[in-house]
């Protein structure tokens, strides 16, 4: 192993997931799912934010079909799917992902197609965006694995 | 259940409590599968209502407990709770991301913890006699009405630095229900004698509330007071390690004062690590008494002070003599500044009973305060490695044990052990040299920093989680073994009980306590921060994580 490689990734690691949490994109949560990983479940984290990006996924298919035709929008099934999104991303610290889902769902409230159009475009973004950078992250745990060192726990204040 | 059930399966709560949990998002449900893992609970998941309840219905007795988000869209949460209430009499709690109800989402660990005790209050409530409209499902949608206004401000807020007071909240909201409006029974000794002397008669694995409260023949005492009180008995029991009959001889006193402790204080322990309430300088005795001011007025004042200073700096308490500090041993707590010190009053030691005292260097004082803070804080943000510590009984330092600093590893789980471990980490109440009596025990609370702990803070139950929580998770390294078997003495001595975790919990066993001192001993001298022991110490925890 070699140790100065493997401190230079973790240091890396560290200060990637730091901005992560500096720039909005996870809050505590996420530490807290971290927290969760051990040697028993070395890919909790990785599972639990690809089962999140899965039901973002569908969950904004479903809404965008629901806000798609103007004349019969079914606000309700829109208000539900945000619901769901806004629960599973506050349960995972995908923080970005959670306060457009805030938004989204006011908009819903008040019926606004236009609006809820917007928050659902921007969604979208946040829970692409999120996913490329967790990808990033947890390329970065890789090689650090593979260089044979462990991953550091976060320094987060 | 039976109540007779109820009661021997407290023993067995809550490791491998039966649960069974449905969220129709997986991935919430993966996550609360993972922290019910972690809490050792058994559980079964269905993303499916209907799934639940045939799997409710196949066998009644399969499981304990039911979580079950309320948001589903093939059943509404609450007609399941209500079917599962009725149909198989078991408590569901109710995860939301909503307004009201017990857990709100993002779920945390802490919580969970927790949510075993509505097994056993449901239970106590059902053999009292009661409704179902006490059960939690009941009760529940009046608490979750009540709670509707502070979780709704909760609601959308991110858990970021709210680990504790959102527990706190949530805890005392949902744990108060069962208790509503009763008046505290106080077990004096007298009380307690007979108490004893009922579950002597019975036989004490057979003793049983209703049997003891006939025995007993007290007038307005209620079964479930004497439940409680047994409950903690037992879990006072078990912290004794060995003789347990010779300390049950001595114990009625250390029981008795340690349990009015607990059933005094209810709310909110006091905030030793919050910069408030800390002794943040050396000469700021003024602030000793300002804790004793503290709404734990209902306690023995002296208990609280006996507990405050464990987490604070002995160098503090030199220079105020200790005088407010040194815990008499006797039943009655004298007020704060007139406590009566049978100890030797030297500097670094919170003597009790004289016992002797390791030397002061041994506890940086300071820094374990603000250790605990980092401690607390990293706890009450779900470690699932750290036992819930909910009780902040223990602060059982170092009762006669060796004091010197003893070379246990850290428990990995609470990942001290990645953190240079220059000091010699020793199991807290080994290092500590404030050793405490077992008087000073009974108010644990006040050693309890962290507020998340306080979530257990109102309920019985939640003394005998955390203790029996540590027992069982093994997680905690340290052979807490070797050196609390050392000292024998004191029956209540923390150090005698076997944790695993090698933490003493007197009551609870505060692990909060236990970490503290053992987080102070951690931290380099040069750590010292005074005033920083509220939960601005957090980034010092994450560094060690």
């Amino acid at each position: 192993m070699n140790t100065v490689v493997v401190a230079q990734l973790q240091r890396q690691f560290q200060e990637y997931l730091v901005s992560l949490y500096q720039q909005g994109f996870l809050d505590n949560q996420f530490t807290e799912l971290r927290k969760l990983q051990d040697e028993g479940t070395p890919d909790f984290v990785a599972e639990v934010v690809s089962l999140f990006f899965d039901d973002c996924s569908k969950l904004i298919n479903s809404m965008s079909r629901s806000l798609g035709r103007p004349e019969s929008v079914d606000f309700k099934q829109v208000d539900s799917g945000v619901h769901q999104l806004k629960g599973s991303s506050s349960s995972v610290g995908a923080r970005r992902v959670k306060n457009v889902c805030i938004s989204f769902k006011e908009c819903c409230d008040v019926q606004n197609r236009e609006g809820c159009l917007r928050c659902l475009q921007q969604v979208d973004y946040e829970y692409k965006m999120l996913k490329t950078k967790l990808e990033d992250l947890f390329n970065l745990e890789q090689q650090i694995l593979q260089a044979g060192g462990t991953i550091p726990q976060i320094n987060i204040n | 259940m039976t109540v007779e059930q109820d009661c021997v399966a407290l023993d067995q709560f809550p490791v491998g409590m039966r649960v069974l949990a449905v969220d129709d998002d997986q991935t919430c449900l993966r996550i609360l599968e993972s922290l019910l893992h972690r809490c050792q609970y058994h559980v079964t998941t269905t993303n499916q209502a209907q799934k639940a309840l045939e799997l409710l219905r196949e066998n009644k007795n399969k499981f304990d407990l039911v979580i079950s988000d309320v948001d589903m869209p093939d059943m509404d949460g609450f007609k399941l709770l209500e079917l599962v209430g009725l149909e198989m009499d078991l408590p569901v709690i109710r995860v939301t991301h909503g307004a009201c109800d017990y857990l709100l989402k993002p779920v945390r660990i802490e919580e969970l913890k927790n949510i075993w005790q509505h097994v056993v209050r449901s239970r106590f409530d059902k053999n009292r006699g009661s409704n179902n409209g006490d059960k939690k499902d009941g009760s529940g949608n009046n608490e979750g009405v009540a709670n509707s206004d502070p979780n709704n401000g909760r609601a959308n807020r991110k858990r970021k630095d709210q680990y504790n007071e959102d527990e706190d909240e949530e805890r005392d909201d949902n744990d108060d229900p069962s208790s509503q409006k009763k008046p505290r029974v106080v077990w004096t000794v007298e009380l307690h004698k007979k108490f004893v002397a009922a579950v002597n008669q019975l036989g004490f694995e057979k003793a049983m509330p209703k049997k003891i409260l006939d025995l007993m023949n007290v007038e307005k005492l209620t079964r479930e007071n004497v439940a409680s009180h047994l409950q903690k008995f037992r879990l006072y029991l078990k912290r004794i390690s060995g003789n347990q009959q010779a300390i049950m001889a001595n114990s009625d006193l250390h029981f008795l004062q340690m349990s009015n402790g607990l059933d005094g204080f209810h709310h909110r322990p006091i905030p030793v690590g919050s910069g408030q309430n800390v002794l943040q300088n050396p000469t700021d005795l003024g602030k000793f008494h300002h804790v004793s001011s503290l709404p734990l007025n209902h306690i023995d004042g002296g208990n609280i002070l006996q507990g405050l200073p464990m987490p604070l700096e002995f160098d503090q308490l030199q220079t105020n003599n200790n005088k407010s500090i040194i815990a008499g041993n006797s039943m009655a707590f004298p007020s704060f500044p007139t406590q009566q010190s049978s100890l030797p009053n030297n500097n670094n030691h919170l003597v009790l009973e004289g016992h002797p005292q390791a030397s002061p260097s041994a506890f940086p004082g300071h820094q374990i305060n603000k250790r605990l803070e980092h401690w607390s804080n990293a706890v009450s943000s779900s470690s699932s490695t750290l036992p819930p510590a909910q009780n902040s009984n223990s602060i059982i330092i170092g009762h006669q044990f060796d004091v010197s600093p003893l070379p246990h590893s850290k428990p990995d789980s609470l990942e001290w052990n990645t953190q240079n471990a220059s000091s010699s980490y020793s199991i807290p109440f080994c290092d500590s040299t404030i050793p405490l009596t077992s008087s000073m025990n009974t108010n644990p609370r006040a050693f309890y920093r962290t507020t998340d702990l306080d979530s257990n803070a109102n309920v019985q139950p939640g003394v005998y989680y955390d203790s029996s929580q540590m027992r069982q998770s093994g997680n905690y390294g340290p052979t807490t073994d070797a050196m609390l078997s050392s000292n024998p003495k004191e029956g209540f001595i923390v150090g005698q009980q076997k944790l695993q975790s090698g933490f003493m919990g007197a009551e609870a066993g505060s692990l909060d306590d236990i970490v503290n001192s053992t987080m102070k001993q951690e931290q380099s001298q040069g750590d010292l921060s005074e005033g920083d022991l509220g939960y601005g110490g957090f980034s010092s925890l994450r560094t060690c994580l």
